[in-house]
C-alpha cells in the first residue's frame, strides 16, 4: 500500500513536469538567459573586439595562442580508400577532415560581442593532458568574462550523450565538444546543432560528416605533427631499419594518425625503413612493457625504433623495457609534452616528441567560438602550431603544463 | 535506550532497508527537484529516461543470472557486439536483418556461457570472464579496432524516431526498455517458470530434488542476460547511427551496482529485475543533478561506490542481526533449559 502510494506520487510529481511545459526552446528562440542589454549589443561587441589575449601564457611560459599553423589541403584523390595505407592520400578523408564539407543549416553569428556569453564545454575524460586543456580554456573565457561550464564524462560514450542532452536543456549560447569517438560524433554534434545551438568541435577529430554541422573544429594537427616526428626519427635512425608502433585508443583520430602519420610519411622520406608490428596496448605503462618486451624478444636486432601515441604512460612501459632488455640503441619518439616525456627527453630516453600545449588546446578552442560570437570569421579547421621538441630545445618547455 | 524504543529503531532500519531502492529513488528525485537547476522538467525527465535505458536493460538480465545464483561478466562485451553487428551489418543487410542477427549472436553468448557453467561445471565467474574477453576479441576482429557507423538519410531518421518522445518522457527505446524489464518481473513473479528460476537460484539441490532441471534454468537465465545486453547494444547504436568498440566496457560495474543496491542476493534466490532497472535510473536521475549542480565526475564515482558500501554494509549487519536473532529464538532456550533440568532433575534420582 506504502510502495503504491509512493508510485502515485512519482508518477504524479513526473506528469506534474511533463505538463508544465519546461521544454527546451525551439531554434530561433532567444536563449533563455540573461545576454547582454538591449542596445549594449554594440558596445559589448566594441569591448570584446578590444580584448587582448596576447599577454596570456601557458603553464610552461609560453604564449598561451601562439600564431595558428597554416595547411592547404591537396586535391582529394576519387577514392582515398583505394590507394595503399602507406600512401599519405589514402588518408585524405581524415586528416583533411572539415575542410571543404558544406555546412548544413549552421546557426548565423549573433555578432554582439563574446564577453559574458555562456559556454558548455564537454571534454572526453579525466585526464592531466584535459585539466590543463581546461586551464587553458578558462584563462581566455576569464579575459572574455565568459561563463564557461566544463563537464567530463569519464570516458563514457551514454554519459556524453546524456550531457550532450543536458546542455540543450540549459541552451548556453554555444557548445565545445571533444567526442569521444570519431564515427560517433556525427550524431552528437548533428543533434546539437538541431536543437539550434552552436557547436564547436576540438582536440579529436570527427568523421567529415560531423563537421557540416559544426562552426569549426580546433586542436592539434595530428597528421602534420607526426610527419615531423617521423622526419626527425628517420634521420636518426639512418633512414633504415625496423621500426613498431604503440598506438592511441581505437576509435579517435590519433588512433590513425598517430601511426598512419610516420607510416605514410616514411614512405616517401626513409623507405628503408620497415614497419615490424603495431598493437595499441591502452594507456597502461605494464601492458606496455609487456607488449615492448615480446617485440624485443620476437624482432631482436632486427627492431631499431619505437613510436608511441603518448609519451607518459607509453613511454615509461617502452623505456622500461628497452631498459631491462639491455637495448638503450632503440630509439624512441613519442606524442607529448607532458613532464614524463620531456624528462625523458632530456636524460635520453627519448629522442624526441611532439609540442602539443594542451593549455593552446583548449584556449584556441574558445578563441574560436569568441570570434564566432565577435563576428568574426571562422576558418572550417583551426591547427595548434607544429613543433618536435628534442633534446636541444627541451628546457625551453619546461615546467610542464602537466 | 529502553528495549522498546531499540525494537522499534530496529524494526525502522529494517523496514528502511527492504524498501532502500524506493527510499533512495524518491529522496534523489526530491533532492535534485530542490536544487538542480532545470531537473525537473519534461526535456531533462526524458533525458533521465534515455540515459537509463541502456543499462537498465543490461542489469535486467543480468539480474535474471544472479537470480539463478550465477554471474554473468560477459554482459558488456555482448553489448558491444550487439551494438556492433546491428551498426556494423546494416550497410550490407538492413536494419531488419542486421538487428536479429545481433540479438540472436547475444543468446548465442548466453547459451554457451550457459554450457560452460551448467555442463563444463565452470564456476560462472571464470567462465563469463572468459567469454567476456573472448566475445571482445571478436568485437576487434569485426572492425579492425575502428567504430563503425551508419550516415544514411534513413539512418539518420530511425535514430531521430528512437530517441523522440511518443509519449511524456517515453522515446519508443524508453518504451522498449520499460516493456521488456516489466515482461521479465512478471514472468519472474506471475509464472511457474519464474518461481522455479528463484528456486533453483536458492538451492539447485533443493530444486533437483524437487523435479527441476537446474541446468536448464541456468541456461535460460544466461540466454536471456545476452539477449537484453544484446538489444540494449543494439538499440543504443541504432540510435546515435553508430558503435564503438568500448562502448559496454563501463557498463558492467554500473550493472552489477545497481542489481546489488536494487535487493538481488550475491548468492541467488532473491531478486527484482524492476528494483534493478529502478537502481539505474535513480543513478542516472543522481548523475544528472550533479552535473546540474556543476559537480564533476570525480564525485559521481565516489557517490557510486559510497551507495554501494552502504548497501553491502546493511546487507552484512542484517545478516548479522539475523543470524544473531535465530541463536536466540525464546521457545529453543526454553527447551534447552527444559532439557538442561531434565538432565539435572535425573542425575540428582
Amino acid at each position: 500500500m506504502r510502495r503504491t502510494g509512493f508510485l502515485v506520487l512519482v508518477v504524479s510529481g513526473m506528469v506534474y513536469a511533463c505538463l508544465s511545459g519546461c521544454r527546451p526552446k525551439p531554434r530561433g528562440e532567444a536563449p533563455a538567459q540573461p545576454g547582454p542589454e538591449p542596445g549594449d549589443g554594440q558596445t559589448n561587441l566594441a569591448k570584446s573586439l578590444a580584448v587582448d589575449l596576447s599577454g596570456l601564457k601557458s603553464g610552461d611560459g609560453q604564449p598561451l595562442l601562439l600564431p595558428l599553423e597554416t595547411k592547404v589541403p591537396p586535391a582529394r584523390p576519387a577514392a582515398p580508400s583505394d590507394l595503399p595505407e602507406a600512401d599519405p592520400l589514402h588518408w585524405y578523408d581524415m586528416e583533411y577532415a572539415g575542410w571543404s564539407v558544406a555546412k548544413v543549416d549552421l546557426p548565423q553569428s549573433p555578432r554582439d560581442g563574446a564577453i559574458g556569453k555562456r559556454v558548455v564545454t564537454i571534454i572526453n575524460g579525466d585526464h592531466p593532458y584535459l585539466t590543463a586543456y581546461s586551464a587553458g580554456m578558462r584563462k581566455v573565457a576569464d579575459a572574455y568574462r565568459m561563463d564557461l561550464r566544463v563537464l567530463s564524462p569519464n570516458w563514457k560514450l551514454d554519459v556524453q550523450n546524456q550531457m550532450l542532452e543536458e546542455a540543450i536543456n540549459d541552451r548556453p549560447d554555444l557548445v565545445i565538444l571533444i567526442p569521444l569517438d570519431a564515427k560517433v560524433a556525427v550524431q552528437q554534434v548533428r543533434k546539437v546543432s538541431q536543437a539550434g545551438v552552436p557547436i564547436i568541435l576540438s582536440n579529436m577529430h570527427p568523421e567529415n560528416e560531423a563537421m557540416r554541422y559544426a562552426i569549426c573544429w580546433t586542436g592539434p594537427d595530428d597528421w602534420g605533427q607526426f610527419r615531423l616526428l617521423a622526419r626527425a626519427w628517420a634521420d636518426k635512425l639512418g633512414k633504415q631499419g625496423g621500426v613498431c608502433y604503440i598506438r592511441h585508443a581505437p576509435g579517435g583520430s590519433p588512433y590513425f594518425a598517430r601511426t598512419y602519420g610516420p607510416i605514410s610519411e616514411l614512405s616517401g622520406y626513409a623507405p628503408g625503413i620497415r614497419a615490424l608490428d603495431m598493437q595499441a596496448p591502452g594507456f597502461e605503462a605494464a601492458k606496455t612493457q609487456q607488449v615492448v618486451a615480446d617485440w624485443l624478444t620476437r624482432f631482436g636486432q632486427e627492431l631499431t625504433g619505437i613510436c608511441a601515441a603518448d609519451d607518459s604512460a607509453q613511454a615509461i612501459g617502452i623505456t622500461e623495457a628497452c631498459r631491462k632488455a639491455g637495448r638503450a640503441d632503440i630509439v624512441v619518439v613519442a606524442a607529448g609534452n607532458s613532464k614524463v616525456g620531456m624528462d625523458a627527453v632530456k636524460a635520453g630516453q627519448l629522442l624526441a616528441i611532439t609540442y602539443q600545449s594542451a593549455e593552446a588546446d583548449g584556449a584556441v578552442a574558445l578563441k574560436a567560438a569568441a570570434d564566432w560570437f565577435n563576428g568574426v570569421a571562422v576558418e572550417p579547421v583551426r591547427y595548434l602550431p607544429k613543433h618536435v621538441i628534442t633534446a636541444a630545445d627541451v628546457d625551453h618547455y619546461l615546467p610542464a603544463q602537466w | 535506550m529502553p528495549e522498546g524504543k531499540r525494537q522499534r529503531l530496529w524494526q525502522a532500519l529494517r523496514w528502511a532497508g527492504g524498501q532502500r531502492i524506493y527510499l533512495l529513488f524518491g529522496l534523489t528525485l526530491v533532492a535534485m527537484s530542490l536544487w538542480a537547476p532545470k531537473f525537473l522538467n519534461a526535456y531533462n525527465l526524458t533525458v533521465i529516461a534515455k540515459s537509463m535505458s541502456l543499462n537498465a536493460l543490461v542489469a535486467a538480465g543480468f539480474t535474471v543470472v544472479m537470480i539463478a545464483g550465477e554471474l554473468d561478466l560477459s554482459v558488456s562485451s555482448t553489448l558491444t557486439l550487439g551494438a556492433m553487428l546491428a551498426v556494423g551489418l546494416r550497410p550490407g543487410c538492413g536494419w531488419w536483418l542486421s538487428v536479429p542477427i545481433a540479438l540472436a549472436s547475444g543468446v548465442l553468448v548466453g547459451l554457451v556461457n550457459g554450457w560452460l557453467v551448467t555442463k563444463a561445471r565452470i564456476h560462472s565467474f571464470i567462465a563469463t570472464l572468459g567469454t567476456m574477453t573472448i566475445v571482445q576479441g571478436i568485437i576487434y576482429l569485426y572492425s579492425h579496432g575502428s567504430s563503425v557507423s551508419v550516415t544514411g538519410a534513413d539512418d539518420f531518421a530511425l535514430a531521430d524516431f528512437l530517441e523522440t518522445p511518443v509519449a511524456p518522457l517515453l522515446t519508443p527505446r524508453v518504451l522498449v526498455t520499460v516493456a521488456l524489464v516489466a515482461a521479465i518481473q512478471g514472468v519472474l513473479s506471475w509464472t511457474r517458470a519464474g518461481r522455479n528460476l528463484y528456486l533453483v537460484g536458492g538451492s539447485k539441490e533443493t530444486a533437483w530434488l524437487a523435479g527441476l532441471s537446474p541446468g536448464l534454468y541456468v541456461s535460460g537465465a544466461f540466454a536471456v542476460s545476452g539477449f537484453t545486453a544484446a538489444l540494449a547494444g543494439a538499440l543504443f547504436g541504432m540510435g546515435i547511427s553508430s558503435a564503438t568498440t568500448d562502448l559496454g566496457v563501463s557498463s558492467l560495474m554500473d550493472v552489477i551496482t545497481a542489481a546489488i543496491i536494487g535487493g538481488t542476493a550475491m548468492s541467488g534466490g532473491r531478486g527484482n529485475v524492476l528494483c534493478s532497472a529502478l537502481a539505474v535510473l535513480t543513478f542516472a536521475a543522481m548523475f544528472n543533478g550533479f552535473n546540474r549542480l556543476g559537480f564533476g565526475s570525480e564525485l559521481r564515482i565516489f557517490v557510486a561506490g559510497l551507495v554501494l558500501a552502504l548497501v553491502v554494509l546493511h546487507e552484512a549487519w542484517s545478516r548479522w542481526r539475523h543470524e544473531r536473532q535465530r541463536g536466540r529464538r525464546a521457545y529453543l532456550m526454553a527447551e534447552l533449559e527444559a532439557a538442561r533440568q531434565a538432565v539435572a532433575g535425573g542425575q540428582t534420582r
